[in-house]
């Protein structure tokens, strides 16, 4: 054994110095913080499989731009044929990296592909479920897919789809990526390293990189400290503490919302006196700036101000204790039993300083008057408090959760979170449920007013929750490069938006 | 402790025991001064959360991260605030109680049914000694953690499973050295003799066997200590055992770590609190070895009074 | 001693096969992985679906007859999160830990033999008082604090060394390094209580009121006698680095089967659990059988 590992000891000092030399000029290495577990691109709206594949392996129909909307990606423009059908017309002359030519059959296999009952896909799941794909292949080139129930945001849809050849098998994930994108996956060494290159055959402007490797490290302060010592160019994702170097640290919106989420099924937070009672107490301005970063905005609903429909209108709760005190008051006075024990529930490591959030919130709380304990779990612990069914024995609980919605329409949130088949809502109310159905078939201008009536709805009529801060990350980058992470940055890294300088 | 009790006979004709016990600890500066702090944390553990749990909660935001040192401000911060601003010396006071029992309760288990179980596996029949330690092997080879969330799983979250958890993994240790010095000392000359005389296995189990197996699992206990604070934060943050705003000293620990390059008090005064601790068990446990040992005893006593 | 051998494989198997039984049913009781996998909007369709896939819809006594069936051709069943068998994660990270483990008990058992035997001959002297102190910080602060802080110095200022991954033998230096101390606190404390008690003992005395004074005679043939409690411990110490090292895997981003383990029971990857374990488990027992031959062969007059 001790011998074996001096000859690998003999032959990896005899390879240092090769590597060394190794980090060109065009190279780039991106630290990330989660090991990829599975590289197939039907996985890639998990954010650590997304920042290697998206866009870079696989490419997508349409692409989300922050600042400029819907943009044509490998479809070149789409329109909507009524009845929930649309026409998609593809980009001619596209290859994948196995050499074939991309055509509208590559797109039918890959919407089969994330449906398929073989593996389960993560875009399938997420963004597709309930819904039935039916596809027509027109020609080569062009492509009709319905929507049943019909989808007015379905080219927005498209976009989380990655495009995969169809010889890709639909009952095993692939251990080697292929798409269309401007690089190749060269090599995997699970635990150590993914290696990409640049697709000679690209369709598109031939980007500034020409090598990527990626490392994984779960330590926010090592992987700040590669990028200092040089030893990676890219971190997209530090804690709030490590980014301490104005000269290479930049912050940016994250998508994530922090809200929390009361049982209104239990009382004694069914009583709306309760819940306005809890937003009133706590001190939002308090964290910014300290426990969170500066820049976290604070919210009046689960998705970032970027998204349609947002209510531009509505105002965060101020902070008001003798407010909140008199509002429990006035709900116990009505035998509103207000002083049954409230657990608060945490999820380990759910966004930067969580632990410290929760003590913060349940101070305030206690100082308001309730009667509440903190208890943090670990995610699958977490789940079970956070998703339906709820157990029938269950006590009055706040669960405390970060949502992530990027993708620029609150469909992708609000039926989960508030409708009363929602599986990870704690509301049951009709009149909501109605308003929900109602916005999410709703096109255009008309779909915008009915969201955010919606959120008006939620947040200062029934209050519903309690929303706290839109979040920032932090990414650190080498100077020697020209990149500027975006609210994307949380689910995808195209490494041909970087340049060097 | 236990082993006091065996000892202690030899030296109860002496005039005064106390005394005399005193006076060895004093010839020992390093184990006089542990005993001192071990006084001290133990204090702070009895009459710590109540004399100071208020300024231990009271969160002050805009006063995160207070550097250590700044005499200006009142003494309580003097070893700087954690990262809601409160005094890091009236938690770690405060958290004297709730680590010291968590510790105790976990170290003292494991080394009494470890301890037990090594003495039956030496010294019985080849059956149960053979099942003691392949169940030891099966303990040794199961991961903590997952212990942790099945217990976390099938049982309310309370301090007591936390102890429990903790103590199970590390019954082997003490197990598999007690009885390895178990199989060595029942040959010896002396045992051998006592058998031949006679002797009531109990009688040569504690009279002849604890006392030589007893320095060691004493040492090995002192370390497990460090090692129970520390990994005890891990099983808090699964959602067993002690929760925030409730604190401990392995809780502290890890919840600096985030700030480690940053602000360093945060986790360095409560590690330093376990350093101390182990240390100064380790100190007064060697001390003790040497004063109970008749042999070595004359390490610590006047020269005079060595017969 | 082949009747000893032959006795303690059949009863090694037993209770391996007890503890294969023992983590299966335990596990299953610590929820169901769907919910873990899938988004959280996943309809109920998918969940079933996703439950279907992976078997997990069956009785629970119908997946354990699968599992055995498999475990007959050493197939421990596709890891879920990775999409790979899982004996084959398990052993591409159990190779690295193999490694680390055995370099750092090497060089731990070393130093803590010869640094703890010289402290014991002097009991209270400048160097025992030195190497008790040093030893017992380092083993009782926390791992982390020695690794964190090790980056920075070592790999950010100072620049001597990669800050973490593997690669070179340079990546390996500040894992071992941080992963060495406090095995080496423990096992030199046991070393120097062990030997302080075995030179105060009767034979040794007479060995040298019969005037053996040459020093490394007494010093060997004290070290055998104090061995049986140090052997022991270290046992103990690999045990806990076969397991994996935890903290040293994940700040340093070396793939070891610690953080895969650690992992799998969170995510309640089943397959790979039961895998790791079942390795781990396999090099432990190997270990500890070992450990009671070395007994018999450095006291003679141990029997079993």
């Amino acid at each position: 054994m001790i011998r074996r590992t001096v000859c690998i000891a003999a032959a990896m000092l005899a390879a240092a110095g090769a590597s060394q030399v190794a980090a060109q000029e065009d190279s780039i290495t991106v630290v990330l913080s989660e090991e990829l577990d599975i590289v197939d691109p039907c996985e890639a709206s998990r954010s650590n499989v997304g920042r290697v594949v998206l866009q870079n392996i696989a490419e997508t129909m349409t692409e989300l731009v922050p600042g400029s909307g819907l943009q044509p990606r490998l479809a070149e423009s789409w329109e909507d044929k009524g009845n929930g059908t649309w026409r998609f017309n593809l980009r001619s002359g596209v290859s994948f990296h196995d050499g074939t030519a991309l055509d509208a059959a590559d797109v039918a296999h890959s919407l089969e592909r994330i449906k398929s009952e073989q593996i389960s896909c993560e875009i399938g799941a997420k963004f597709f479920g309930g819904i039935d794909l039916t596809t027509n292949v027109v020609d080569d080139t062009t492509i009709e897919i319905t929507a049943d129930p019909a989808q007015p945001i379905l080219p927005l849809l498209m976009s989380t789809v990655t495009v995969v050849p169809s010889e890709t098998a639909m009952d095993s994930f692939v251990e080697t990526p292929v798409g269309t994108g401007p690089y190749t996956f060269d090599e995997y060494a699970r635990g150590q390293h993914i290696k990409l290159s640049l697709n000679p055959d690209y369709w598109g402007e031939e980007p500034a990189v020409r090598n990527a490797t990626y490392v994984f490290r779960s330590d926010s302060a090592v992987r700040a400290a590669m990028v200092a010592a040089g030893e990676a160019d890219i971190a997209p994702n530090i804690a709030l503490q490590d980014a301490s170097d104005a000269s290479m640290d930049f912050s940016y919106p994250n998508s994530e919302s922090v809200y929390m989420r009361p049982d209104t099924t239990m009382a004694p937070l069914d009583d709306i006196r309760v819940r306005q009672a809890l937003n009133y107490a706590v001190d939002r301005e308090a964290f910014v700036g300290t426990i969170l970063a500066d820049g976290t905005l604070l919210s009046t609903a689960l998705v970032p101000p970027s998204t349609i429909g947002y209510n531009h209108d509505l105002e965060p709760y101020p902070f008001d204790l003798e407010k909140a005190r008199a509002l429990l008051e006035e709900a116990r006075a009505d035998g509103v039993p207000v002083d049954t024990e409230i657990t608060l529930i945490g999820r380990t490591n759910n966004w930067g300083n969580v632990l410290e959030t929760m003590e913060a919130l349940l101070a305030m709380w206690q100082d308001a008057g309730f009667n509440m304990s903190l208890q943090m779990v670990e995610v699958a612990e977490w789940l079970e408090h956070y998703s339906n069914p709820f157990p029938e024995d269950r006590r009055p609980e706040i669960v405390a959760a970060q949502h992530d919605n990027a993708n620029g329409d609150p469909v992708f949130s609000v039926f989960f979170k508030y409708a009363s088949e929602g599986l990870q809502s704690a509301v049951r109310d009709p009149e909501l449920d109605a308003m929900i159905l109602d916005a999410t078939t709703a096109t255009g201008d008309e779909r915008e007013a009915k969201w955010a009536e919606l959120f008006k709805y939620i947040h200062t009529d029934k209050v519903y929750d309690v929303q706290l801060f839109h979040m920032v990350g932090f990414s650190r980058v080498n100077p020697r490069l020209d990149f500027t992470p975006t609210i994307r940055t949380n689910s995808e890294l195209q490494l041909s938006q970087v340049s060097f300088n | 402790m236990a082993a006091t009790d065996t000892d202690a006979q030899p030296i109860a004709d002496a005039p005064h025991p106390a005394r005399r016990i005193l006076a060895m600890l004093w010839r020992d500066k390093f184990a006089f001064a542990a005993a001192l702090f071990l006084l001290l944390m133990v204090f702070c553990a009895l009459f710590g959360p109540m004399l100071l749990e208020d300024a231990a909660t009271r969160q002050n935001l805009r006063g995160r991260n207070a550097p250590p040192f700044d005499f200006s401000k009142p003494w309580l911060f003097w070893l700087g605030g954690d990262a809601l601003g409160r005094p890091l010396l009236a938690r770690i006071v405060v958290a004297a109680q709730n680590t010291l029992m968590v510790a105790a309760g976990a170290v003292a288990s494991s080394l009494l049914i470890g301890g037990a179980l090594g003495l039956i596996a030496g010294y019985t029949a080849r059956l149960a000694s053979q099942v003691i330690m392949r169940l030891a092997d099966v303990i040794m080879s199961f991961p903590s953690l997952l212990l942790a969330v099945i217990v976390l799983y099938m049982l309310e979250p309370a301090v007591g499973n936390l102890i429990i958890v903790l103590a199970i993994t590390r019954i082997p240790v003490y197990l598999r050295t007690s009885r390895a010095e178990v199989l060595e000392v029942r040959e010896r000359m002396f045992v051998q003799a006592a058998q031949v005389m006679g002797a009531s296995t109990r009688r040569i189990v504690f009279r002849h066997i604890l006392p030589v197996i007893f320095p060691t699992l004493i040492t090995i206990a002192t370390l497990d200590f460090a090692f129970v604070m520390l990994a005890e934060s891990s099983l808090s943050f699964l959602g067993i055992g002690i929760q925030p705003p409730e604190i401990t000293w392995g809780l502290m620990v890890a919840q600096g770590r985030p700030y480690l390059t940053t602000a360093w008090w945060l986790s360095f005064w409560p590690g330093l609190a376990i350093i101390l601790t182990t240390l100064s068990l380790n100190l007064l446990s060697n001390w003790m070895r040497t004063a109970l040992d008749p042999v070595q005893r004359w390490r610590l006593e006047l020269p005079r009074s060595r017969k | 001693m082949k009747g000893f051998l032959g006795k303690r494989a059949i009863a090694s198997a037993i209770s391996l096969v007890g503890l294969i039984i023992l983590v299966f049913f335990l596990s299953r009781l610590t929820g169901d992985p769907t919910d873990l996998y899938l988004p959280l909007d996943a309809s109920q369709e998918a969940r079933e679906n996703f439950r279907n896939i992976h078997g997990l819809n069956d009785p629970l006594m119908v997946q354990f007859g699968r599992f055995v069936g498999d475990l007959a051709r050493l197939d421990f069943g596709m890891s879920i999160r990775r999409a790979e068998p899982a004996l084959d994660a398990v052993l591409r990270g159990f190779a690295w830990t193999l490694q680390l483990a055995a370099i750092t008990m090497v060089l731990v058992t070393l130093l803590a033999i010869v640094i703890g035997s010289l402290a014991a001959f002097r009991v209270g002297g400048l160097f025992d008082r030195l190497a008790t102190f040093f030893s017992l910080i380092g083993a009782s602060a926390p791992d982390f604090w020695i690794a964190i802080v090790a980056i920075v110095l070592f790999s950010v200022n100072l620049g001597w060394v990669p800050t973490s991954g593997t690669g070179t033998p340079w990546h390996w230096i500040l894992p071992i390094g941080v992963l060495f101390i406090r095995p080496f606190g423990l096992i030199l404390q046991v070393v120097r209580g062990s030997m302080i008690s075995t030179l105060s003992s009767a034979y040794i005395k007479t060995a040298r009121a019969k005037g053996v004074k040459n020093r490394p005679i007494i010093f060997v043939h004290a070290l055998r006698n104090a061995m049986l409690p140090v052997i022991t411990v270290i046992g103990d110490q690999a045990a806990g680095l076969l397991n994996g090292a935890v903290v040293v895997e994940s700040i340093f981003g070396f793939p070891g089967v610690g953080k895969l383990m650690i992992d799998s029971i969170l995510q309640r990857d089943f397959a790979v659990v039961l895998a790791a374990i079942m390795v781990t488990a396999l090099a432990i027992f190997v270990m500890n059988l070992l450990i009671d031959v070395l007994y018999a062969v450095l006291d003679p007059r141990i029997r079993y």
